[in-house]
């Protein structure tokens, strides 16, 4: 736009033909900056309350047949291939189109769904699972123990490059189908976390036929057991839905395990936060996810909308030192930024009251959490000054914290674009540590992959991960084995070791409870990380949307879901 | 006649311009030389304004601390996302800080994109226009071409794949905005010094055996620069908008004290409950490229030798 301007410039050189008009045009741009960008909805203010938990709408009245829902998407899903994703946005949209073997119940218990009946080994290493009979995937290809082997046996198959449905399956060898409906499966190790994990709609089923057929393409034309078959999807778009009329499989995650109500489903992808919100409020869409904590307030209030809200649960946003950085492999420079950063004042002024701060390296209703650890660790600055003094770090004329001719410096890094208020959390961080004289260079960068994960190059990094089981903590706290990947804290310690270790083949559910008990308080105890907030996935939606629920990891159920007229 | 601060001020560069290159130049090559009257009208008012308004964010640049009732980094967490108030002129954001004092820092980068940019921009394009103008030929076709593909994409695209390659900075911004506007220049420049090179004075000294490159220094440069720094000056604007635009996109640094393109952007998901943390940096910005506009609107007028005589 601006060189537009430059142009008109160098064509009509500097005659003054109309005068103000230039000035004009800029001005009306740096306006169009701050107002078109950004969407529009009524203005409300309000104090910060509570958000309202809960599903849509009451169960007390009959369910309308018909209509199509549509749900914006804050980003896109990669592949509707769910054993090549690696993101949770496209497990939002595989419970729609798949169906996995087993479901988790809300109180954390396996329940069935494609399977039946399952079976552990007396040595754990094989599973035996009984499956259902009258389930036929969107393209007429019977679900049977074959389809489950050609599912699993393909995500091990390095020809696949399977993404985090490879690291769910793990440590799967190897299926034998024992009948037409009943399936072994084999493991190379003892694992208490596999048969959770077959829960997760990263490893949802999909139709081998179409699997087969399409190959590399097949999340472009994805086919699944699932209450909805795939239509369409144009890039960066929607992804159109429409509903499987045969589908009579559901599981007793919803109330309807017939076909759905509604005829179809189209997922927008609406990136930019107050255009998808904007969008609910003005009735483009029925339905948007992550509302912003800001718009929470507002949309209580709004009259049209409704405020839908869980918890995810998994691995809460967590920030990680580097280890391997001077001088945070030192516990007491690790306590004074623990001790220096006011988290709950951090979570409450960005969030507004609508994010829960996290205590632990797990969240609530993980297996293993350990409570004790809530509200354990208090700010205090006169405590993290003192550990500097002691590790001989003294404050220069600019405040900032010297030794050795070196200045304290943390070199934090986060991604963009900002997700989650995250960019901000870092220039709060900043602003906390700068007090005990830690300067704190703040590196945003969009290429997470190579800053983070190849080079190495950050003192405090923050993640976070869904996930049904304790065990996940391996792939961020276990010591890197030869050829393995480091893990982001670079924590190398046999006792933690021993513990992960144990936790993953501990057939009773207590003892493994106490293992990552452990686990969690050796990483308070080290400082080894700062855990943040836990994710609540929310949507706003329509008054007309009933019946919207969520899975215990925070994925909604579509199965329900009517459009009151 | 109304003689305010800011039109004396204005004359006052004129003259020194004039001074500069115009009057040096022999044989009355200029036809301006002798004492453009500025006239006083409304525009003038306007021209004070927008000179009065320049002058106090220039000031804000130098001294913010002498203008900024709080620190732009001190995060009052009781007190977030609160309406204008006496307390808080233009209210706070949503960590707490002085949305007003955040402004006022904020000048600094902000102008600092714009100005060191448009320098960047002129001297490059600049010297590319006077060397396809002066030297003519091969070189010019190249050169010239050169400029013309880059015109071929949209300035603020140009900009953005510049930005994107080189990576956040306050550096690679200033070069991504450069760069996008050097053919602009390049194109005056060049015109400047094709139409220059054949006045009487130039074939004069070349008569009198002056070098080439005197010739070109003593006068040809300093006959051609008026309308170059016309452009400039109009194009402090639309830079600094360029810069607000890069750093609105995310392309800036995450830095203690945002400009304001970084600002708009942190505020634009609270307009719906808290419009005034990205309306007032929005209008810092049209303020200051409104009010250079019009500065650089009148100094053409004035040195146009086409309007001489007209109202």
């Amino acid at each position: 736009m601006t060189n537009g301007i430059t142009h008109k410039l160098a064509a009509d050189r500097i005659y003054p033909k109309r005068r103000f008009k230039l000035g004009c045009v800029l001005g009306a741009l740096a306006l169009a900056l701050t107002t078109a960008l950004t969407g529009c909805g009524p203005a409300s203010g309000g104090s910060t309350a509570k958000a309202a938990s809960g599903t849509a709408g009451s169960a007390a009245s009959t369910p309308v047949q018909g209509g199509e829902l549509t749900y914006a998407l804050a980003t896109s899903p990669d592949t509707l291939d769910p054993r090549r994703s690696g993101l949770a946005v496209s497990v939002r949209v595989f419970g729609a189109l798949y169906d996995t073997l087993l479901i988790r119940n809300a109180d954390g218990s396996l329940g069935p769904s494609l399977a039946t009946e399952w079976k552990a080994s007396e040595d754990g290493l094989s599973y035996t699972l009984k499956l259902r009979e009258d389930v036929k995937f969107q393209d007429g290809t019977p679900f049977n123990a074959e389809a489950v082997k050609y599912n699993f046996d393909s995500i091990i198959d390095p020809e696949t490059k399977a993404a985090n449905a490879l690291a769910l399956l793990r440590p799967y060898k190897s299926s034998e189908v024992i009948d037409e409906h009943t399936i072994k499966l084999n493991l190379e190790t003892p694992s208490q976390a596999f048969l959770g994990n077959l829960s997760q709609g990263m490893l949802s089923l999909v139709s081998p036929t179409a699997a087969q057929k399409d190959g590399e393409n097949y999340g472009k034309n994805p086919v699944g057991t699932g209450p909805f078959k795939f239509v369409s999807w144009s890039e960066n778009a929607e992804i159109k839905l429409a509903k499987n009329p045969d589908y009579a499989w559901g599981s007793a995650e919803s109330s309807n395990t017939g076909a759905a109500y509604l005829d179809a489903l189209t997922f927008k992808i609406v990136p930019e936060e107050a255009t998808r919100i904007g969008g609910v409020q003005s009735g483009q869409v029925l339905a948007a996810e992550t509302v912003p904590p800001q718009n929470v307030v507002a949309l209580q209030n709004d009259p049209n909308a409704q405020l839908l809200q869980t918890n995810t649960i998994g691995f809460p946003y967590t920030l990680f030192f580097n280890l391997e950085h001077e001088p945070w492999n030192e516990l007491k420079a690790r306590q004074a930024v623990q001790y220096a950063v006011d988290l709950d004042s951090i979570v409450k002024t960005l969030y507004l009251g609508t994010y829960e701060r996290a205590w632990s390296s797990v969240t609530p209703g993980i297996l293993g959490y350990d409570e004790s650890l809530e509200g354990q660790i208090k700010p205090d600055t006169a405590k993290a000054n003192a550990l500097l003094d002691e590790l001989g770090w003294v404050k220069g004329a600019d405040g900032i914290r010297v030794k050795d001719g070196k200045k304290l410096t943390l070199h934090y890094v986060d991604g963009s674009p900002n997700r989650e208020k995250r960019n901000d959390i870092a220039a709060m961080i900043r602003e906390q540590l700068k007090a005990i004289g830690i300067e704190t260079e703040v590196e945003i960068t969009q290429d997470i992959a190579t800053v983070v994960y190849q080079n190495w190059d950050y003192d405090l990094y923050g993640n976070s991960q869904v996930n049904s089981d304790p065990h996940g903590l391996t792939s961020f706290y276990r010591s890197t084995e030869d050829e393995g990947r480091r893990t982001l804290s670079g924590l190398s310690d046999p006792q933690v070791d021993k513990w992960l270790d144990q936790g993953a083949i501990e057939p009773d559910e207590a003892k493994r409870a106490e293992l990552y008990k452990k686990v969690q308080q050796y990483i308070s105890d080290q400082a080894l990380i700062l855990p943040v907030y836990v994710f609540p996935y929310t949507v706003a939606a329509g008054r007309s949307v009933q019946g919207l629920t969520f899975d215990p990891f925070g994925y909604p159920i579509f199965n329900d879901v009517y459009l009151q007229k | 006649m109304k003689h305010s601060a800011a039109a004396a001020k204005t004359s006052g560069r004129l003259r020194r311009i004039r001074k500069a290159g115009l009057d040096k130049a022999p044989y009355g090559a200029q036809h301006r030389t002798s004492g453009t009257r500025l006239r006083f009208g409304s525009a003038d008012v306007l021209t004070g304004v927008a000179g009065i308004a320049v002058s106090f964010l220039v000031l804000c640049a130098l001294i913010p601390g002498w203008i900024a009732p709080y620190s732009p980094t001190e995060m009052n967490t009781a007190a977030i996302l609160q309406a204008p108030s006496v307390l808080h002129l233009l209210g706070t954001d949503y960590f707490g800080r002085d949305v007003f004092s955040l402004i006022v820092y904020g000048t600094r980068d902000s102008l600092l994109i714009g100005i060191c940019s448009v320098l960047v921009g002129v001297l490059i394009g600049g010297t590319l226009g006077s060397l396809a103008g002066y030297v003519g030929g091969k070189l010019d076709t190249v050169l010239m071409r050169l400029m013309d593909v880059l015109l071929t994409v949209p300035g603020i695209l140009l900009a953005l794949t510049i930005a994107a390659a080189l990576g956040p900075g306050l550096r690679n911004i200033v070069l991504a905005i450069a760069i996008s506007s050097v053919p602009g220049y390049a194109r005056v420049m060049r015109g400047q010094i094709m139409a220059i090179r054949r006045r009487g004075y130039i074939f004069a000294s070349r008569a009198i055996g002056a070098r080439p490159s005197s010739i070109l220094i003593r006068h040809v440069l300093p006959n051609s620069a008026a309308p170059l720094l016309v452009m400039a000056t109009l194009g402090l604007g639309s830079s600094i908008l360029a810069g607000a635009g890069l750093s609105f996109l995310g392309l800036g640094v995450l830095k203690e004290i945002p400009d304001w393109g970084a600002l708009l952007s942190q505020g634009r998901g609270y307009l719906t409950v808290a419009w005034w943390i990205c309306t007032f940096p929005g209008l810092a910005i049209t303020l200051f490229v409104l009010s250079v506009n019009l500065i650089g609107d009148r100094w053409r007028d004035a040195v146009d030798p086409k309007r001489k005589g007209k109202v």
